[in-house]
């Protein structure tokens, strides 16, 4: 008896989403099961049925989860960084802080004059 | 071919003359009740079949059996102008007309699977032989039925092939099964009262007895390769049974069927009139 891990998409077009598994001592017999668990009612226009033994599994946490900080790898981590880089060189300038929108920003308007001039 | 009728039941049915209309009813009536009878004897796997999701899948099948009765008694009673739900369960279990081979109990699972496996594909032919009936209502009943049988048909083979090569014990069950159920399997496609006479108004496109000519010429090939019972001699271009026919192939019921009768008309005896 061999686990399958089966897939289905509800619609043409649909992402194909993981439904669950079940146990089978062949891949005909598990086409027939997946077709009963996850298609008899009609809610499947397409199946995938997958031996468990053919998925790679990957959960290394030094591979997934280093211990190293990779905030900058992620979008939401850069725009924290730019912030903080923004307020330390309103802090050098000696102007506000970022609670005036009215007036453009001089370390940004310092930005677009260098690539103007590039 | 006779000309094409109209698609809903009651104006087609107007349209058959008696004698047609009677042949119809027969067939109609002999196919539900296989199905019926079949549905309610496989629904007894459920919680005890040989793996968890075996017994989805046997329950799902026996399932389905019991919807094609249903729109295949709903045909009848439109035929007839009467209630589905008597003719399914107000009748007395002698008055069912299912093949003998379903007044089997369950036994084990190979005999089980053997029959399933030989009604599955003995039903398919009489599918076949009504795909492009002249009677607009069961054509297109038996284009649904037929897209669902692809799959009991995969289903059955898939369990017979892996029984017959499954050791000792599986096969000798397997065979012992075929052997018991050869002789009312044929009770199946065994002509009935008025089959000419459907084959005449293009309501079936061959006498049973040519389509179980073909349901034999179609099984010979795996049941030789599987090496397991198939009882016939070639008599020139036809197959002849090396097993003799029961006298009366869907009559004469066992008390097994009396039995199961008991159980699935249980809830209906305790009250006909109920609306469920």
């Amino acid at each position: 008896m061999e686990v399958y891990e089966v897939f289905r998409q509800e619609r043409e077009g649909a992402p194909m989403q993981h439904s669950g598994n079940l146990l089978a001592p062949d891949p005909e017999l598990a086409s027939h099961y997946a077709r009963e668990f996850y298609g008899r009612r009609q809610e499947s226009v397409r199946l995938w049925i997958v031996p468990r033994a053919a998925i790679r599994d990957l959960s290394d946490p030094d591979l997934l989860q280093p211990p190293l900080d990779r905030s900058f790898k992620k979008p939401v981590g850069y725009s924290a960084d730019i912030k903080r880089k923004l307020a330390a060189a309103r802090d050098r300038l000696g102007v506000g802080s970022a609670g005036e929108p009215e007036a453009e920003d001089p370390v940004v308007a310092a930005g677009r004059k260098g690539a103007e001039q590039a | 071919m006779s000309t094409s009728l109209p698609a809903t039941g009651p104006e087609a049915a107007a349209q058959l003359d008696e004698p047609t209309r009677e042949a119809l009813a027969e067939l109609l009536l002999a196919m539900a009740d296989d199905e019926f009878v079949i549905g309610f004897w496989d629904s007894e796997w459920t919680g005890i079949a040989p793996l968890l999701e075996e017994d989805v899948a046997f329950s799902s099948l026996a399932q389905d059996e019991i919807g094609h009765a249903q729109v295949l008694y709903q045909l009848l009673a439109e035929l007839r102008d009467a209630d589905p739900d008597r003719i399914a369960f107000g009748r007395g279990a002698q008055e069912y007309r299912h093949a003998r081979l379903l007044d089997h109990p369950r036994t084990d699972w190979a005999f089980s699977i053997a029959r399933r496996f030989l009604y599955d594909t003995a039903d398919a032919v009489r599918l076949d032989l009504l795909a492009a009936s002249s009677y607009a209502p069961l054509a297109g009943v038996v284009a649904k039925m037929r897209r669902e049988e692809t799959y009991h048909l995969l289903h059955a083979t898939a369990w017979v092939e892996r029984l017959a090569g499954g050791g000792e014990e599986p096969r000798r069950r397997l065979q012992d099964a075929l052997e018991r159920l050869w002789p009312d399997a044929l009770c199946v496609l065994a002509p009935l009262e008025g089959d000419r006479r459907l084959v005449e108004a293009g309501v079936l496109a061959e006498p049973l007895a040519d389509g179980e000519q073909r349901w034999l010429t179609g099984l010979a090939p795996l049941l030789e390769r599987l090496g397991l019972p198939f009882p016939f001699r070639r008599a020139g271009a036809r197959l002849e049974p090396a097993v003799e026919r029961p006298a009366s192939p869907r009559g004469d019921h066992s008390a097994s069927f009396e039995w199961l009768w008991g159980e699935f008309t249980s809830v209906y005896r305790s009250d006909p009139e109920a609306a469920w």
